[in-house]
This record gives C-alpha cells, sequence and structure tokens, in this order.
C-alpha cells in the first residue's frame, strides 16, 4: 500500500516539479531570448568543445580565485556524480509499487562508482560548507549587491540533499538493504550513528531520509531556473557560444547604428549572458571604477540587466503594457554614470569563471547615448576634435609632426620614400607637451638601432581606439578609413606604435582584409632588436624599479614579457607589484575615460595604482608603456603625495638612458 | 512656423594666422575654415524651438570647404531645408553684400522667424543679423540666449552683464541675433550624418550680382608687434628688492 502511494507521490512531484523547471527555462531561454537581436554564426566548433573540457569540465577559469574555486570544483563534480543518485531515487520511488528495491543497472550496481560517490558527498559537504562560511561569516565585498539569501538557501539545499543522501544509505547499509554497502565508507561511518537503533526505527528514518533527499532535489529543481543558479544549465552554452574572436576586437553593433537602447536590441546570445552570472563578483572585486567608488559594478550591471530583461520578458508576453515597459533601460534600470565609468580594461570580462561579457553590452549603450548626444562636455569636446582635426586635443593636424624639428637626422616621410617601419606615433606622443621629449627619445632610439623607419606626418589620423570605445562607431569609421587610405599608399613592413591603444585597434580591428601587415608596439621591436644584435645597451643602469602593464598591450594583448625582457637588458631591477601581468589595475584612462571630467572626491585608479607602487620597498621608478599612462600617473604621483618618491618613466627613456 | 538660419564660416584660429603678400587680407591658401561658434549656437536654438514647438527649419550657407559636412550635421540634428548659396566669392562677401542677398532669398521664401549668429569673429562693421533687419524692414534684437515662441510672437531673453536677464517680447517675422542658445550645440553622430546624406538634398543657388556697398575695407592688416618681454625675478625679498632698485636706476626712474 505504502509503497503503491509512494510511487504515485513521486510522480506528482517529479512531473509538478519538472514542469515548473521547463515553464520558467521556457520563458527564459526560449520567450525571451527570441525577442534578441541575430547573433553572427558560430564557427570553429573544436574550439568551442574544447572550451566545454577546459572551462566546464576543468572549471579552469574558477581557479583564478584559488579556494572558492577548489570548493567550486568539488561541488560541481560532486553534482555530476551525484546526479546519478539523485536518478536513482527517483526511478526508485516511480517503481516502488512493483519492486521497493529496485536498482538501475551501473547507476545501482558498479561498486566504484559507489565508492567515488561516496567520497564526493563529503567534498561537497566541504564545499558547501566552506560556501556558507564565505558568505555568512567573511561576507567578501565582491558579494556586495548580490541575492545573499537565495545564495544562503540553494547552499541549505546542497548540503541537505547531502546529509540525507548519506544518512539513507547509512541505515539502509544498517538494514542490509544496500547491496553496495561495502564501497560506501562514508555512509557506513554515518549509519554506525545509528545501528544501535531499533530496526523498524531505521526503516522509518531511512525513508524520512528519502523523502528529504528527493523532496529538496525537486524544490531545488524549481528554484534552479528563477536565480543564479540558473548558470547550472546556462553556463553549458555561455561557455560553448563564447566569442572567440581577438579580446582587442569588439564586436559589430547588435542593432545597426543605433546601439542598445532597449533591451531586445541587445544580440540574444548577450542576454544569455545576463542569465548565466552566478553574482560571485569577481569582477566587481576587480573593477577600478568600482573601486573608485563609482556607481559601476559590472556584477550589478549584469543583474539589472537580467532583472529588466525578465520583467520585460514577462509583460511583453503577458502584453500587458504596465509601468515595466516604460521603464528606460538607459536612466531607471542602468545609469548613465555607469555606463560611463568603464575604462573598458577588459579585467571583469578576464575574471569571470563564464566569459560573461561587460564591456561589449556597456559600449553597445554607449553607442545609444552618442546617437542621443547624451554625453559629458569634455568628450563632446574631444569627439568633435577628433572629428574636426584628428585628434583629441583640438590641434592643428599640420602640427602632429611637430615634435620631429630639429631631430638629425630628419625623421622620414613615409608617404614619400619606402620604409622598413612604419611608426604610428599616435595623437598624445605627437602633441602632449609632457611627452614630446620621450617621443624624440624613442626616434633616436630607433635611429641609433640603424631602423629604416618612417611616420605619416599630418596624414596620420587618431587610430580610433577609444573612440570605438566610447560608442562612436561612425568616427570610428572615418578615421580609420582615413588613417587606411594613407597608409595603402606607403610602402612598409611594419608598423611599430607608441601607444598600447593603437596597437589593438590596428592589429585588431582595422579592415586590413587578410592582408594585414606585422604590428608590433615599440617594446616588441626594441626586445627583438635587441635578442638579434642589432640594438646593443653599453650602460647598465643600477635602478629599482616596478613595471605597470598598461590594459591594451598586457589584458588585451599578452604583451607581458617584451617589456620586461627589455628592462632587464637597461640592467634595472624589476620588483613587481603585487597586482602585475593579468591582474594589472588599470590606470582609469582607458575606453574615453581620459576624456571625460573626473568626479571629484573619489580616489581614481590611478592614485590606487600609484600606492601599489609606493608600498614597494626601494623603487625609485614607476615605469610605463604607455602615453597615456605617462600623463595619468605623472599626475596620481603628485596628488598622492609621492612626487619625491616615485619617478614616472616611459620604458623608453630607460634605453634611451642605456644607450 | 518657418525658421531660417542664415549661417557662415570663418577662420578656424587653431591654424597659425598669415597675412597674404598685398598686405591687407589673411593668406587664404593657409586657412581652415570652421562654422561661426555663434551660428552653431543659432542652429540650436532653431532645433530646439522645432523640437518644442514644431517648426520647418532652414540653414542657408555660401559655399566653401566642408560646408557640405555642416549642412548634412544640421540635417541630422534635424534641419529641414539646406540651402547653399553659390557663385564667385573668392574675395570674401561683407556683411551689406550676405545681408542684400539674404534678403532677396527670405523675400521670397517669407520666414516667420530668422536666427542668425550675433556677430562672428571676422566681422568687420556689424553683423549680418541687424543689416538683415533693416533690408527686410522687420525688428531685430541681439545677443540672444533664450527664445520662446506664441502665437505671432516670440518672448526673448537677454543677459547683461552682472547677471542681469531681461525678457523681451517680439512681434513675428522678426530677425535674432543669438549669443547663445538655451543648450549647447548637441553632438551629433558620424552615423547619424551619414544616414542623412543618403536622403537629405543641398538645394544650390546661385547669387548673381552682390552688392558689396556700404561695406568697410581693410587698408592694413598686420601681427600686433610683440611687446618686450617681462622678467620674473627671482631670489629672496632683499634680493629682489636690491634687483629692482638697480632696474629702476638703469632706466632713469630714480
Amino acid at each position: 500500500m505504502y509503497d503503491t502511494i509512494k510511487s504515485i507521490l513521486v510522480l506528482i512531484a517529479l512531473v509538478a516539479s519538472i514542469g515548473i523547471f521547463f515553464r520558467y527555462a521556457w520563458q527564459r531561454l526560449w520567450v525571451n531570448l527570441r525577442r534578441g537581436q541575430p547573433t553572427p554564426p558560430f564557427t570553429q566548433w573544436g574550439e568551442r568543445v574544447k572550451g566545454l573540457i577546459v572551462y566546464v569540465a576543468a572549471q579552469w577559469r574558477l581557479f583564478r580565485f584559488r579556494v572558492p574555486g577548489i570548493a567550486h570544483f568539488f561541488i560541481f563534480w560532486g553534482f555530476l556524480l551525484l546526479s546519478l543518485t539523485i536518478l536513482q531515487a527517483m526511478v526508485e520511488g516511480l517503481l516502488a509499487f512493483t519492486n521497493p528495491h529496485f536498482v538501475i543497472p551501473i547507476i545501482g550496481t558498479w561498486g566504484a562508482l559507489a565508492f567515488v560517490q561516496d567520497f564526493f558527498a563529503l567534498f561537497v559537504i566541504a564545499g558547501v560548507s566552506y560556501g556558507l562560511y564565505l558568505r555568512l561569516v567573511v561576507n567578501p565585498e565582491r558579494y556586495a549587491g548580490s541575492h545573499r539569501g537565495k545564495g544562503v538557501k540553494v547552499l541549505t539545499f546542497i548540503l541537505t540533499i547531502m546529509l540525507s543522501l548519506l544518512l539513507m544509505n547509512g541505515l539502509r547499509i544498517n538494514l542490509d538493504l544496500d547491496l553496495l554497502g561495502r564501497y560506501r565508507p562514508i555512509s557506513t561511518l554515518i549509519g554506525g550513528l545509528f545501528a544501535s537503533l531499533p530496526d523498524a526505527t531505521q526503516s522509518i528514518l531511512a525513508e524520512v531520509s528519502y523523502w528529504i533527499h528527493l523532496g529538496v532535489v525537486l524544490l531545488f529543481l524549481t528554484e534552479l531556473p528563477q536565480g543564479k543558479h540558473f548558470h547550472i544549465v546556462t553556463s553549458i552554452p555561455a561557455v560553448l557560444l563564447r566569442d572567440l574572436e581577438p579580446r582587442g576586437r569588439l564586436p559589430k553593433p547588435a542593432d545597426g547604428a543605433s546601439g542598445v537602447g532597449t533591451m531586445e536590441q541587445f544580440r540574444w546570445r548577450t542576454m544569455l549572458d545576463f542569465y548565466t552570472c552566478t553574482e560571485c563578483g569577481r569582477c566587481q572585486e576587480m573593477c577600478p571604477a568600482h573601486t573608485s567608488g563609482s556607481t559601476l559594478s559590472p556584477k550589478l550591471l549584469t543583474m539589472n540587466l537580467r532583472h529588466n530583461l525578465e520583467e520585460r520578458g514577462a509583460a511583453l508576453s503577458a502584453k500587458k503594457t504596465n509601468g515595466v515597459l516604460s521603464k528606460t533601460l538607459i536612466g531607471d534600470v542602468i545609469a548613465e554614470e555607469a555606463i560611463w565609468s568603464c575604462t573598458t580594461c577588459y579585467t571583469c570580462d578576464q575574471e569571470c569563471p563564464l566569459f560573461i561579457e561587460h564591456v561589449n553590452p556597456i559600449v553597445e549603450m554607449r553607442r545609444h547615448l552618442v546617437l542621443e548626444g547624451k554625453m559629458d562636455k569634455m568628450l563632446q569636446e574631444a569627439l568633435a576634435n577628433l572629428g574636426r582635426y584628428g585628434n583629441s586635443l583640438g590641434q592643428s593636424d599640420r602640427m602632429r609632426a611637430k615634435w620631429t624639428q630639429g631631430l638629425q637626422p630628419a625623421v622620414k616621410d613615409a608617404r614619400r620614400e619606402p620604409v622598413e617601419y612604419l611608426w604610428f606615433v599616435g595623437d598624445y606622443a605627437s602633441y602632449s607637451p609632457t611627452l614630446t621629449d620621450v617621443t624624440r627619445k624613442t626616434a633616436q632610439v630607433f635611429q641609433h638601432a640603424g631602423l629604416n623607419f618612417g611616420i605619416l606626418f599630418d596624414a596620420e589620423r587618431n587610430a580610433g581606439n577609444d573612440v570605438r570605445r566610447v560608442g562612436e562607431e561612425g568616427l570610428f569609421e572615418m578615421l580609420s578609413g582615413k588613417n587606411m587610405q594613407a597608409l595603402s599608399k606607403c610602402k612598409y613592413e611594419t608598423i611599430v606604435t607608441t601607444d598600447p591603444h593603437t596597437y589593438n585597434t590596428l592589429k585588431n580591428e582595422y579592415p586590413w582584409n587578410g592582408n594585414r601587415p606585422n604590428i608590433l608596439h615599440y617594446t616588441e621591436l626594441l626586445d627583438q632588436l635587441i635578442a638579434k644584435g642589432q640594438l646593443k645597451l653599453s650602460k647598465k643602469l643600477d635602478s629599482r624599479i616596478t613595471y605597470h602593464d598598461p590594459c591594451y598591450l598586457g589584458r588585451y594583448n599578452g604583451v607581458y614579457d617584451s617589456p620586461r625582457r627589455l628592462l632587464r637588458a637597461t640592467g634595472c631591477e624589476l620588483i613587481e607589484m603585487s597586482r602585475h601581468g593579468d591582474r594589472a589595475f588599470c590606470c582609469g584612462a582607458g575606453g574615453g575615460r581620459i576624456w571625460m571630467e573626473e568626479k571629484p572626491g573619489r580616489e581614481r585608479p590611478s592614485e590606487m595604482r600609484v600606492k601599489d607602487a609606493a608600498e614597494l620597498a626601494g623603487i625609485r621608478e614607476f615605469v610605463v608603456a604607455c602615453p597615456k599612462d605617462v600623463t595619468m600617473f605623472k599626475d596620481a604621483v603628485k596628488t598622492t603625495g609621492n612626487e619625491s618618491k616615485l619617478h614616472v618613466k616611459d620604458v623608453i627613456e630607460l634605453v634611451y638612458e642605456a644607450l | 512656423m518657418k525658421i531660417a538660419v542664415p549661417i557662415k564660416f570663418v577662420p578656424d584660429l587653431v591654424e597659425e594666422l598669415t597675412i597674404d603678400s598685398n598686405g591687407a587680407a589673411l593668406d587664404t591658401s593657409w586657412l581652415r575654415f570652421i562654422i561661426n561658434e555663434f551660428d552653431d549656437h543659432a542652429i540650436e536654438q532653431a532645433i530646439l524651438l522645432k523640437e518644442r514647438a514644431g517648426a520647418e527649419v532652414t540653414v542657408i550657407c555660401a559655399e566653401g570647404d566642408g560646408v557640405d559636412d555642416i549642412l548634412f550635421a544640421t540635417a541630422a540634428k534635424g534641419a529641414d531645408s539646406l540651402v547653399k548659396l553659390t557663385g564667385d566669392f573668392g574675395g570674401g562677401i561683407n556683411s551689406h553684400a550676405a545681408a542684400r542677398a539674404l534678403a532677396d532669398l527670405f523675400k521670397e521664401s517669407k520666414p516667420d522667424l530668422i536666427l542668425t549668429g550675433v556677430q562672428g569673429h571676422n566681422d568687420l562693421d556689424g553683423s549680418v543679423g541687424a543689416l538683415l533687419a533693416e533690408y527686410l524692414g522687420m525688428p531685430f534684437v541681439g545677443y540672444v540666449a533664450g527664445v520662446a515662441l506664441s502665437d505671432g510672437k516670440a518672448v526673448i531673453r537677454k543677459e547683461y552683464p552682472g547677471g542681469i536677464i531681461a525678457e523681451m517680447e517680439i512681434k513675428l517675422p522678426a530677425v535674432l541675433g543669438i549669443q547663445a542658445a538655451e543648450q549647447p550645440p548637441r553632438y551629433v553622430a558620424y552615423s547619424k550624418i551619414n544616414q542623412i546624406m543618403k536622403t537629405a538634398k543641398i538645394e544650390d543657388r546661385a547669387l548673381a550680382n552682390l552688392d558689396f556697398n556700404g561695406g568697410a575695407t581693410v587698408s592694413r592688416m598686420f601681427k600686433p608687434k610683440a611687446a618686450s618681454q617681462a622678467t620674473m625675478i627671482q631670489g629672496s625679498p632683499d634680493e629682489v628688492a636690491e634687483r629692482v632698485f638697480g632696474l629702476l636706476k638703469e632706466h632713469g626712474v630714480m
């Protein structure tokens, strides 16, 4: 009798919970996502499947936060292995009316599996307990704004599922009902605690454990699609369908030229990211905009977008024009200030274990704001200057090469004669009075190495990297078009850039149509010349220095070693800051931030970065490889009172000194 | 409501200015031209009025380098028709000739309101606005920093030095010299301009006989002689005092 009722109850519970799961999943993954814009076709399937193995199965990116990563690894694998015991519990319940002790072949009869599962149940308990400790006791800043209650609830669910499983198995072992009892040492140990109870009591307890186990599993199933734990489902397509283009290549606008001003203008693939966010806050913890107190947090951005996608999806499906639909994406859902605060440093995208994109949706929304003409006054002026003169500083294009005056031998005009190296100098290096001295030194180092190089003189325009990233796609096209036109008339083999931003867009975004020349940052070029023996440094400098990786050289393009080798070649002793390499903290100038007003009263990213260097003992020089960094950090060294302690220098200055 | 905005291009001061060999004008071969800043404000004010109350905005400019781009940009902002005046303007057009030519144009098109920049930095003897009003027999207010329209009238705000704002009513049709629009001229995205270039038309209008009468002529143009440079005296107060004393003595003052 009981067994029949059990079967019926399990059937009802299964149908109900699976029904709820699919109802939500359908609405979110099919109905809501279908309202998004089309996504370009996915290719490179080999690479994609490899990603599943590395980033889902091996959880590679999670280990960037070591201990939480290990905890998650065990929860994940425990979940996979133990889903088989969940299947056993379901089938066992369904078939109870004919055979109350039914076991699924292999799943319920394979000793080795039982052994591994038994231990993994323990690992999951350990992992989940650590998760609870993190949320309830440590509560790191990265969790600020996450749904803490839901997180704790689900962790408690998992803990209950594991404990009830071990208890059920233990009691069944005591009652001699478990064929694989001897393969389950942990369960046996737990069962031992209850061995003294009468068999009838144990049998009832085992049944209660079964119901708790299955009940909480099914409850979890209904909870799954409603919050951050939906990543269990979406992480697989999210990793599989991740952007495989170079990091430095921003996707084309999703909805024509208009940018994104309402949710449905996002690509459906971008929307999938919103559902994939686990609210872990790794992005938030590392974000320079968030750390300096702006309203932007990449995590909250994604969560707010998800919420809007949800509520709009429901409202559109209900065909009701309630208040939800009149909420504006930019303004009500995401603050304009948050959108403009991003430095596009890529830390958030890099840290996300599930490849959620933040820079791309931010730029999409910026495109909309630019189209509406809504922007900071300084930025508007910079864009107007870029359109008119080809540089953000509002200076005549005829003065672009003024810094070359007096250099002997004269710098070649690459438009007039063929050169081996075409040097793309960039705006700041060409015009900024504080930088032209560094630029002249660069030319002198090139001359010293006997390079056959030339520049574009007044035909060079801002390369447009940051123009693109503030959302002015049309202006980017205009600038890149003019540069391409100028370059097409020159004969050269390699392009060398001073500015990592220029380097990035030339290398990754210009329309070379398969004829991309060799493109090098000057640190790469000089590193190669030293290796070949073409550039010899005669002096040994004995400074203790530290090196700041520019975002667009390091994180975006993976150039970490060339500048370091170059610095060591000068004889300097390089001491790394705690945050270096791909974890280097942004100076705050990227993504067009250098053209925008700084909110007063906040500690700027550049100031925090200077403090990183000031902490190191005996460092005299703060070395950078980006003209914007020189500007940003010279200022920050002053405002943090480190002027007498730290000197900001470009790598080239040290190379020049060591000639 | 028809609003007309005649604009002009002026030399861009970003470039170094040189004087031609005759010594009475700028050397145009090195000049870059840019829209007169006040005219940019006049366009913004016209677009604001259009957005607020609906109007048909026409922007008019004499041909020259970069004029098409600016006209398309104004269309992207919301201007309805674009007119380019063509003719032989090699020697430039003075305000009188411009005002007469525009007056002929407006007698035909009969705008209700003409907004123009209150001045241009290369004006010689006054702005086009006032002259235009005279030729058209319309009222004129200059240095305007805000306009509101209500049937057949315009309420105008004018800022006076010392933080005083005056409001006055003027009967339409009228000419206004705009000093500042109610908001800074808006940014217009390149994609928007590219889009509008596909559909917007610039109407060419040939100007046959320009009447330059009444204008001033420049007899000599030159750069001011650099005044002798100031010298910063550094040192302790005593040293500075001694040096100043020495200098005064040297120059025979003491």
